[in-house]
């Protein structure tokens, strides 16, 4: 990285800080991100050690209470390969911009697939309160459920906002380009990470 | 990173300001880019925090020290869910020590160090125009004010303000019919999640700043000690402050969507809560004390004229530091029910911490040791702040003893050890520090005559309410309790407790030296030099105060930042962007 003598005259509002220190600020703002699902997950993880027969042994898995539905692991499975997919048509995107092209239809696909994740949890978490799970029942079950989900659906719902503010603007000013195209890079960065976490989240939820 | 190059660049002149024009109030005061001014936001929001945090203190201990007797001039304006006809109600003693501690750590201590000097001190003394993000700066303050809007709304809700503890232990704060104040307690939870965020867009800047944005010859090793304090402080925030938004979370989640993390009626844990608080308090203690170090050792040199006697030790201690405070939080939790291996485990990893501390405060003594000291106000906070610091440490290593602390745990003697530390440490370290760069900030000297009445006062005072809390603690005196005379074993001790009060009196006004001070030398203060105490970090080789953009030219640096009294040298200082004479021995590279 370089330390090059970027004093008063780049920084004062005027222009953005340049590429490699915004990347650089981005990723330490991810770590503390990973620090918030880290105290989530580790809390649940506390809450299920206790739990007799955790992990893997089968008579043993969530939910113990009676009368509480299961998780959808299928379709949640299902809709992991959608966000896992748009991770890959944003870094499409990336990669198209880098040839000098627009990457839209790229962007277009990640917002629909990011779209499509954000969709399903939404139906998940509606079917799972129709039938009985809600924050305040099934105890630790639905209280770690939802509230981890929900924090990170979160995360995907402003990802998925970021893009479309990304792509209003590469359609609108064309301002992405092989060189200078930091925001984009920066929201990819986002956007992968909140992927990434999400492997955790599913696994630790829904398969364990 | 390691492109520092000893290559000047050429120098760009200042000009592109002649077509700026001076912006109106609002973008120049409260909505600004400038880093300078984002540390003076910060600095005068938190001296109204310390204000309001003090008398929320002097209510604890007038209640302490004259149980039931009416609180003179405020106790009738006090709401009733804290004082009844002027005198204070047991609820409502718990919500003022709750509210006060909240206060002072995160909305005085810790904006004093990070948002003041953190934003002023580290773009000037790295050579950089700014911070790497200016908006984010901006953002990250008024995400500080309007998590105090949320902390203060909690007085005026239904029930009151929060009464458990700045630590808010479960289950008595998670469930409402426990604590009587859900409302309150949440919007205390929202507070401290608020307040996260701003200390996480405070430290990914600091950190980026610090890492890319160092002037040409300023290496890692080349970093005055204050911005190494500050950068291995935001590194510690974005690790440790993300883990309480967490809790606080959950906590607001229990409060107000029935869940149960923290309650076993459905499973959940009251422990999971004191692991996730500590995990988040124990660094955040350092956090409070990290950057008091850093300034005080830039005082304690300038004013010694003496390198720094082991700088890269005193850098290797603050790594140190940081790093076991993420493994000792179970030192909170002897008397929590613990297994007794782990808690030997943390017993010993806690006084392990003891080792850097130390290696720092004989740095300090070498440092001063045989120095010409020039004894300014600054100079005597800093001393103060070593030998306080010192008085802290030492009984934290007795509470660091797990046999030791299951008898003084929850007592007073914990209160007086890290008062100590905090306000003999931090706050100490934070006036040193104000009269060494109010000069600068400024462009005026404090007046030293009213420095000295406002330090020995403080030193005094400080030294009278809290030395005795060590005696009332080992003597049996609980922290928490609205009334020490209604048991029979505190009776005797009850004249200490009064001669608390009156040092915390004492203390209060002292304070008002000091914002007396304040106002005196801003209307009619000595007018700044540059460089009024020769000291060679980069801030002061331009004005006082600096314009907007910094430098006029970006600075080079030749050497490190505590080259005083060189051999070979006619002055006694060489300020960092000088190149040394060819006849002087530096101590740096
Ligand atoms: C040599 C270094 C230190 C050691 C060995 C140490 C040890 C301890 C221990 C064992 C406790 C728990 C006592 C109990 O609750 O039974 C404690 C409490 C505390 N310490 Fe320290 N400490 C040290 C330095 C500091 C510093 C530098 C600060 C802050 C700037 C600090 C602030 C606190 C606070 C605020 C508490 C009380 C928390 C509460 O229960 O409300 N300590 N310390
Ligand atoms: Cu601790």
């Amino acid at each position: 990285m370089s330390t090059a003598a970027l004093t008063h005259d780049s920084h004062n509002g005027h222009a953005g800080a340049p590429p490699a220190t915004a990347k650089f600020g981005m990723i330490m703002f991810l770590i503390s991100e990973g620090m918030l699902f880290a105290g989530l997950l580790g809390g649940y993880f506390v809450l299920r050690w206790s739990e007799s027969g955790f992990p893997w042994q089968p008579g043993y898995a969530w939910p113990r209470g009676e009368g509480l539905p299961q998780l959808p692991v299928l379709l949640t499975t299902i809709n992991t390969v959608f966000l896992l997919a748009s991770s890959v048509t944003f870094h499409m995107s990336e990669v198209a911009v880098n040839k000098g092209k627009s990457g839209l239809s790229w962007l277009a696909a990640t917002i629909f697939l990011g779209s499509l994740f954000v969709g399903i949890q939404c139906y998940e978490w509606w079917h799972l309160h129709h039938e009985g799970l809600w924050f305040n029942t099934g105890g630790t079950y639905g209280s770690s459920f939802f509230l981890i989900t929900g924090f990170h659906g979160l995360h995907v719902a402003i990802g998925v906002l970021l893009i479309v503010w990304c792509f209003l603007r590469q359609a609108l000013t064309r301002c992405f380009t092989p060189v200078h195209h930091t925001a984009l890079a920066n929201v990819a960065l986002y956007w992968h990470f909140v992927d990434g976490v999400w492997l955790v989240v599913l696994t630790l939820l829904y398969y364990v | 990173m390691s492109a520092t190059t000893l290559d000047a660049p050429a120098p760009q002149t200042h000009d592109h300001h002649a077509h700026h024009e001076e912006p109106g109030f609002f973008k120049k005061y409260l909505w600004t880019y400038d880093h300078k001014m984002i540390a003076l936001q910060y600095l005068w929001t938190a001296l109204a925090f310390l204000l309001l945090g003090g008398a929320l203190a002097l209510g604890v201990r007038w209640q302490l020290g004259f149980p039931g007797a009416e609180f003179p001039l405020i106790g009738r304006l006090l709401p009733e869910t804290v004082a009844v006809d002027g005198s204070i109600i047991p609820g409502g003693y718990n919500m003022l020590v709750t509210m006060h501690a909240t206060v002072m750590v995160f909305f005085v201590v810790m904006p004093l160090l990070i948002g003041v000097f953190g934003n002023y001190l580290i773009p000037l003394q790295i050579g950089a125009g700014d911070m790497a993000f200016p908006l984010l700066n901006e953002l990250s303050y008024w995400l500080y004010v309007l998590s105090g809007v949320f902390l203060l709304a909690a007085f005026f809700m239904p029930g009151g303000a929060p009464g458990t503890g700045w630590t808010a232990y479960a289950p008595l704060s998670s469930v409402g019919a426990y604590n009587g104040t859900p409302l309150g307690q949440s919007l205390w939870g929202i507070a401290i999640f608020i307040n996260g965020l701003s200390s996480i867009a405070g430290a990914t800047n600091y950190i980026t700043t610090v890492v890319n944005m160092r002037a040409p010859g300023m290496s890692m090793f080349r970093m005055p000690l204050p911005v190494w304090s500050l950068f291995i402080t935001a590194i510690l925030l974005l690790l440790a402050v993300p883990v309480l938004s967490a809790a606080a979370a959950m906590l607001f989640a229990d409060l107000n969507f029935g869940t149960s993390f923290f309650s076993p009626a459905g499973g959940g844990q009251p422990l999971l809560w004191q692991h996730l608080f500590w995990f988040f308090g124990h660094p955040e203690v350092y956090i409070m004390i990290l950057p008091a170090m850093g300034l005080t050792s830039e005082i304690l040199a300038t004013h010694s004229r003496k390198p720094i006697f082991g700088y890269k030790a005193m850098v290797y201690a603050m790594v140190a530091i940081g790093f076991l405070g993420f493994i000792v939080w179970g030192h909170h939790m002897f008397v929590s029910g613990m297994n007794l291996t782990l808690s030997a485990a943390f017993s010993i990893s806690t006084m392990v911490i003891a080792v850097p501390s130390a290696i720092k405060t004989f740095n300090w003594m070498g440092t001063v040791w045989r120095g010409s000291i020039e004894f300014t106000t600054a100079m005597c906070f800093a001393l103060a702040f070593v030998s306080m610091f010192v008085i802290g440490g030492l009984s934290g290593i007795f509470m660091a003893s797990t046999p030791v602390d299951l008898f003084v745990h929850h007592t007073y003697f914990i209160v007086a050890h890290f008062h100590y530390v905090l306000f003999g440490g931090s706050i100490f370290a934070i006036y040193g520090a104000l009269y060494f760069w109010f000069p600068k900030m400024f462009g005026k000297m404090l007046n030293e005559t009213l420095g000295k009445w406002h330090f020995f006062a403080t030193l005094v005072f400080f030294n009278l309410t809290f030395f005795p809390m060590h005696n009332l603690g080992l003597g049996g005196m609980m922290r928490r309790i609205a009334d020490p005379t209604v048991y029979e074993h505190l009776r005797q001790l009850q004249p200490l407790n009064v001669l608390c009060t009156i040092g915390a009196i004492g203390l209060g006004f002292s304070t008002f030296l000091f914002l007396w001070n304040v106002v005196v030398s801003l209307r009619s203060g000595k007018q700044a030099p540059n460089n009024p105490w020769e000291s060679n970090t980069l801030e002061w080789t331009i004005p006082s105060p600096p314009g907007h953009g910094n430098f006029a030219t970006t600075p080079t640096v030749y050497h490190g930042p505590y080259e005083y009294s060189v051999p070979g040298m006619d002055k006694d200082y060489l300020p960092q962007n000088e190149p040394a004479p060819s006849t002087a021995r530096l101590e740096s590279h």
